[in-house]
């Protein structure tokens, strides 16, 4: 690793300051995917500011028919949270499916959003489930949020401090995950909310990072049917083509892990 | 009876080995002044150096000392056959990811940063990356091997039916767990090298001819390699032989250790091939004539690929005669790592060949794929002689398939799976079942190498050391060789002191390689352990006045008439007798004969057999797939050790399944690997381990003189798992139109095998 120096703080204005007194800085929560990233010298920033410990970041919460998750927040947390387990059980359960124990016990929600990794699994839970992501600032919709693969609404300095789930009357994600890493080939959250509205989300496949597939979410929401969504697909040319998989296997998973996660429903 | 051998003994190492504590090359003491050393590879891939500016490493801190190819004294190459593979870039860059020079540092991480700050100036050009472009421009590194008998092309013309097909089978990275490591130790009397290698004797021969130095001054070491499976078999020699070079030009020791994405990058694989299969066979599914072309990707140089393609071709049959035929061996040229021994050393992608065209005639046939494979089978009779010449005197198969058969209740399976899956209506899941025999041929193909030596020091108070040509790499030749020697000796095992492999001790070996280790070694242990028991016989007789023999046993010497000795006290008063307490013992494998120009002989002392049931489960939505139970019976002949050779059954099955299903080398278009790390390639684990898994030895003696007429082990299983290859074809193929045999490709990913089914379905319209 080059030169860095690192500074953990223990509260949200700290953390702000702390970055703003930096040259090339970077947030770190559990690093799972900055420390690699560093490693292989894709990145190199000059100072670290660790959020990992501000208590206010860690923990979930209730508000009416919200539920906040902390932005410090480890996946194993969330996994095994009695809360998360009773108001939205299928977020804790894409939760335990993220990477290794060794990752659920380090990385956080709040970093796994920030940094919208194209292959990552809570972008479709935050954006299927139309959560809120705050930050030190100001909340951003989901919609607005992800804007392409590791690239989000967020300004340089801007942390985020919680993500808050509107509590939906059913959800569930399919994941098919590559063999060795364990990253989503294809993920898909679906999701009937409080309102009635139905939203796909779909993550590991697009070529711009996570996105909603509406043509799906139009057809479910005239029946919530798997066979709702015969003869819809996505367009190969929109995705994702690399050493673990074409387009075309890519979009053809989208269509059967969304229709196993309306059965999962 | 026997009281060591035939018994289960745990491996010699285990205890160390579960408690972490089994010192491998790299966990040995440091000498304190001992310097690091790392590669610098080439960002490139085929092209001529046109500058290569190294000022930069030179200046970095901690460097000590930087070599290119102008530095090696004596001679540029770790080729062991052929010498066309060059330690270091030589004027042009033979293929991605080639070392171009060595940084020698005081730490590793100093070594590891000097060695990117160098600057290459290049010029690109042309590259051939796979067998496809190779075969389409004739680049092969020499020329074909052909197997002929009668008209094929008669026999396939007149025969009832016929098919073609082509088949892709992938490579395979060894992914040992203890990667390539090396350390070098200079003295006054030459160099001690360290290695951990399959090959001691190679090393040693390469380090004199690089460093111009006579073989007697390189002793080369190895106690035990965590895993190697023929990745180690000539892949250690550049890392030794640099080390070596850096200790000879310093004076310090050298320690020498690949990190992982390297040793993925600079190290051989196992050889991905095409297959060409076109097959003649009458309206009972009995062969006529069978013409086939195996391909294969050598990479950049020889390495051994010359005797991993006559071993496919030996192979190309597995367990079936061919009345008629016609089989090719391309060795295509490209300008990839160059390909290298990896577990049953092309013997697997031969037989996929065969076990391919066997269950095309069985579809076509409209019969059950084991019968078909039954009627095929090689006998003792009219149908005994392989395409090379070699007739077969062994065959358990027409025993052991029918028992495997029964004891799997393979029939009612097969007929319940093909039930389930006509009436599986909108469920995706979807089961195939196959059995699927191996005969593989054990002996050096490269008849030369069929020998070895041991030697045994009984010290006078009884304690007994031996050594021998083998190299450990986990398989547990250690143990079962000290077997040998407790055995003949009379002794308990741990009366047996195992110790490392060095060529100062027992010279000229060969590599631990082709399944030989406990044949060879086995044998001369038991000839050292046999010349001393006569000594001792000899001497013990005269002393005592005995008539007649003396039998050694359970640590005692006795005679016939129950007068018996411990075997200390007689060791000591022999020494006292002055009688020579140490004894080496030769071996060379009998009967072999085969003469690689006519393509006829006999390459192998006798063969290993065994066949594997296995059932799978496809979800055919998305090609995810997995072995749900497994039924082995295996030949080992009277096994030296069980435990120890069901351990290597299991391991090589579960490998081969791998092999097959989930390990998928990825290849840019120049030739670069893209999968280098555990991260993108994908090893089979404990969870993939087929939940039930029933392995059995067969009841069979080695017909021929083998040590205590066991066989072989190392390899064969591995080919049992061509069973799961074929169950997954046999899934995919209730898509299929009557008649079809999917061209199910390796390995069976999830996304080939939804390409498989997308192909069927579209037949079938």
């Amino acid at each position: 690793m080059y030169d860095v120096s690192y500074a953990r703080v223990n509260a949200v204005p700290a953390a702000v300051d702390a970055f703003s007194k930096g040259d090339d800085p970077k947030y770190i929560a559990g690093g799972q995917t900055l420390i690699p990233t560093m490693k292989a010298r894709l990145a190199a920033p000059s100072e670290l500011v660790d959020v990992s410990r501000i208590e206010d970041l860690i923990g979930i919460c209730e508000d009416g028919d919200v539920v906040i998750v902390g932005a410090s927040t480890t996946h194993a947390a969330v996994n095994a949270d009695a809360l998360m387990n009773q108001r939205i059980p299928s977020v804790s359960a894409l939760a335990g499916q993220i990477g290794d124990p060794m990752v659920r016990h380090r990385g956080t929600m709040g970093g796994s959003v920030a940094n919208n990794d194209p292959s990552a699994d809570y972008p479709a839970a935050v954006l299927a489930l139309g959560a809120t992501v705050r930050t030190d600032r100001r909340d951003i919709l989901a919609d607005d949020f992800f804007v392409d693969m590791f690239e989000t609404a967020l300004e340089e300095d801007e942390l985020v401090t919680a993500i808050a789930f509107p509590v939906p009357k059913r959800a569930a994600y399919a994941k098919f995950p590559n063999p060795a890493s364990r990253y989503a080939m294809v993920g898909v959250m679906v999701a009937e909310l409080a309102d009635g509205a139905i939203r796909v989300a779909v993550t590991g496949a697009g070529s711009s990072g996570v996105f909603r597939w509406t043509a799906a979410e139009k057809a479910l929401a005239g029946s919530m049917d798997a066979q709702a969504l015969d003869g819809l697909s996505v367009d190969a040319d929109d995705m994702l083509e690399d050493l673990h998989g074409s387009g075309e296997y890519r979009a053809h998973l989208i269509s059967v892990m969304t229709r196993r996660a309306v059965l999962a429903l | 009876m026997t009281h060591v051998v035939h018994r289960p003994h745990p491996h010699d190492s285990g205890p160390l080995h579960v408690t972490g504590t089994a010192p491998y090359v790299d966990d040995l003491p440091t000498p304190a002044n001992a310097l690091h050393a790392c590669f610098g590879l080439a960002p490139v891939g085929h092209a001529t150096i046109d500058t290569l500016d190294l000022s930069a490493v030179w200046a970095a801190p901690g460097v000590v000392d930087v070599v290119t190819a102008a530095d090696i004294p004596g001679e540029n190459n770790a080729g062991p056959v052929i010498h066309d593979e060059p330690l270091l870039a030589d004027g042009t860059i033979l293929f991605p990811g080639q070392a171009l020079f060595c940084v020698f540092a005081e730490t590793r991480l100093a070594a590891r940063k000097a060695a990117r700050l160098f600057t290459l100036e290049s010029t690109e050009l042309p590259a051939l990356t796979t067998v496809d472009e190779a075969v389409e421009a004739h680049s092969f590194l020499h020329g074909p091997l052909v197997f002929e008998r009668g008209d094929v092309s008669k026999a396939i013309e007149d025969a009832d039916y016929s098919s073609s097909s082509r088949l892709y089978i992938g490579g395979q990275e060894h992914f040992y767990l203890e990667g390539q490591g090396s350390l070098a130790l200079p003295s006054a009397d030459g160099l001690h090298i360290i290695s951990s290698t399959q090959h001691p004797s190679e090393i040693q021969d390469l380090v004199a001819e690089a460093l111009n130095i006579s073989a007697a001054e390189v002793t080369v070491e190895v106690r035990r390699m965590g895993g190697a499976f023929g990745g180690k078999e000539t892949q250690a020699a550049p890392l030794s032989i640099i080390a070596a070079l850096g200790a000879n030009r310093t004076g310090r020791a050298v320690r020498f250790r690949l990190d992982r994405d390297d040793d993925f990058v600079l190290t051989g694989k196992r050889h991905d091939f095409r297959a060409d299969i076109r097959v003649g066979f009458d309206a009972s599914g009995l062969i006529k004539g069978v013409d086939g072309i195996l391909a294969s990707r050598c990479g950049y140089g020889h390495d051994l690929s010359r005797a991993i393609n006559d071993r496919a071709m030996f192979h190309a049959d597995n367990a079936y005669f061919y009345p008629a035929l016609e089989l090719t061996s391309l060795r295509a040229k490209t300008h990839t790592v160059s390909n290298t021994a990896f577990r049953g050393f092309g013997g697997p992608q031969g037989m996929m060949l065969a076990e391919r065209l066997v269950d095309k005639v069985a579809a076509a046939v409209h019969r059950d794929p084991l019968d078909v494979r039954l009627a095929n089978l090689y006998n003792e009779t009219d149908r005994s002689v392989t395409p090379y010449g070699m007739t077969i005197e062994d065959n358990v198969l027409p025993q052991l398939m029918p028992q495997l058969a029964e004891t799997s209740d393979y029939r009612a399976r097969r007929a319940a799976i093909i039930d389930a899956n006509a009436s599986a209506g909108r469920s995706p899941v979807r089961r195939g079942i196959a059995l699927t025999p191996v005969r593989f041929g054990i002996s050096f193909t490269t008849s030369f190498l069929n020998q070895a030596g041991a030697l045994i020091n009984i010290y006078k108070d009884g304690s007994i050391l031996l050594n021998h040509g083998g190299t450990e790499m986990g398989q547990g030749l250690f143990v079962k060789v000290a077997q040998v020697a407790a055995e003949v000796l009379g002794v308990g095992l741990d009366d047996v002191k195992i110790s490392s492999t060095r060529t100062d001790k027992v010279p000229n070996t060969s590599a631990t390689a082709a399944s030989s280790g406990s044949d060879l070694n086995g044998w001369a242990a038991k000839l050292a352990a046999l010349e001393l028991r006569n000594r001792l016989t000899a001497f013990w007789c005269a002393e005592q006045g005995i008539d007649g023999g003396l039998t050694f046993a359970q640590g005692r010497v006795s005679t016939e008439d129950g007068q018996s000795w411990p075997f200390a006290e007689v060791v000591r008063a022999a020494y006292m007798g002055r009688v020579s307490l140490s004894a080496t013992g030769y071996y060379r494998t009998p009967k072999i004969d085969w003469d690689a120009k006519t393509g006829q002989g006999r390459p192998f002392l006798y063969f290993a057999y065994g066949a594997a049931v296995s059932e799978v489960e496809i979800d055919t939505l998305t090609g995810a797939n997995r072995v749900i139970r497994a039924d082995i019976l295996h030949d080992v002949g009277r096994s030296l050790n069980p435990d120890i050779d069901h351990g290597q059954i299991e391991g090589g099955f579960v490998q081969g399944m791998g092999w097959l299903t989930m390990e998928e080398l990825v290849y840019s278009a120049r030739g670069d690997v893209l999968t280098h790390a555990p991260s993108t390639y994908k090893i089979p684990c404990a969870s993939d381990r087929p939940d039930v898994l029933n392995i059995d030895l067969f009841d069979n003696a080695n017909a021929e003189d083998t040590i205590f007429k066991s066989k072989a082990v190392g390899e064969p299983p591995l080919m049992l798992a061509i069973s799961v290859h074929s169950a997954l074809a046999h899934a995919v193929s209730s898509f299929s139109p009557r008649g079809r045999w999917p061209d199910l490709d390796a390995p069976a990913t999830a996304e080939e095998i939804l390409r498989t089914i997308a192909t069927e379905r579209t037949q079938a319209l």
